[in-house]
């Protein structure tokens, strides 16, 4: 079952971030990337850890994307033409590319050790309880920390935004 | 055949190669912010392999780590991009130079 899953959840991640990387047009791009968090959503679900699944669709596919969108939106339509690519470097190739080089290796791997799979007793999930009662005990300090970054974020973002003879450093 | 460690880690190193050859290859830059939050999920997927390996939590804290950082990039990344399309009319990186010359 959970092989199952991982081909089908990985397949799907991995083809999301492929036709991300591909298309031509942003928007296009945009969408497949939401398919691709969600199906990642999907494997961290598969790893025992339903609160990064929640967070995952939440965060990436939710609020980020969002963002992604709303900015494409600004800036499409003429402003938008058409992509002149880096000439000499045939798309599929490098693509290809690093696949081919992660199967040599996986298959290497697997010839020599075999596979490793998750045995001893199972884990517990990382459930919104667990995380938590680590995240605000032995990672307080980090916690906080993070938040500070987002803060300097959100000013920065705001900064970036303004219109220029708004600024009062200018 | 089992799942073990080691398939979740191929899955994350393909993922973060293809959205390196993203950065790599194309000139929207829009595009590019995409593939960078690609390789940032691939990182995740690793954080939570070990972090079930080890049966040890917290890993998915750093997850969460992650996802601020990433969220901060976006924002400000796109804040930028912004910024320069009013500045310049374009997001295609061959022609931001400035700096360059």
């Amino acid at each position: 079952m959970e092989t199952v899953l991982f081909y089908l959840f990985g397949a799907m991640t991995l083809g999301g971030a492929v036709m991300t990387v591909a298309s031509r047009s942003a928007v296009v791009s945009a969408v497949w990337l939401v398919f691709a968090f969600v199906s990642a959503a999907g494997i961290f679900a598969l790893l025992a850890a339903p609160f990064l699944a929640i967070l995952q669709i939440l965060i990436y596919a939710g609020a980020i994307m969002v963002l992604f969108l709303f900015v494409i939106m600004m800036l499409q339509g003429p402003v938008l033409p058409a992509e002149r690519e880096r000439r000499g470097l045939p798309k599929l190739l490098v693509l290809a590319a690093p696949a081919a080089a992660i199967a040599v290796i996986v298959i290497g791997w697997l010839a020599r050790r075999g596979v490793t799979a998750f045995d001893g007793p199972p884990v517990e999930a990382g459930t919104a309880a667990r995380v938590a009662e680590l995240l605000l005990n032995r990672y307080l300090l980090a916690f906080e920390l993070i938040s500070v970054v987002l803060l300097v974020a959100i000013i920065g973002a705001l900064a970036l935004g303004r219109r220029e003879e708004d600024r009062p450093w200018r | 055949m089992a799942i073990g460690l080691i398939h979740y880690l191929a899955l994350a190193a393909a993922l973060f190669l293809v959205g390196m050859a993203g950065v790599t290859i194309r000139r929207n830059s829009l595009i590019m912010l995409m593939s960078i939050e690609i390789m940032l999920c691939a990182v995740n997927i690793v954080f939570a392999a070990y972090s079930r390996v080890h049966g040890d939590l917290s890993g998915h804290v750093f997850v969460m780590m992650n996802f601020a950082v990433a969220a901060a990039e976006a924002a400000i990344g796109l804040a930028i991009l912004v910024e320069i399309h009013r500045l310049r009319r374009t997001v295609n990186v061959d022609e931001l130079k400035t700096l360059m010359e």
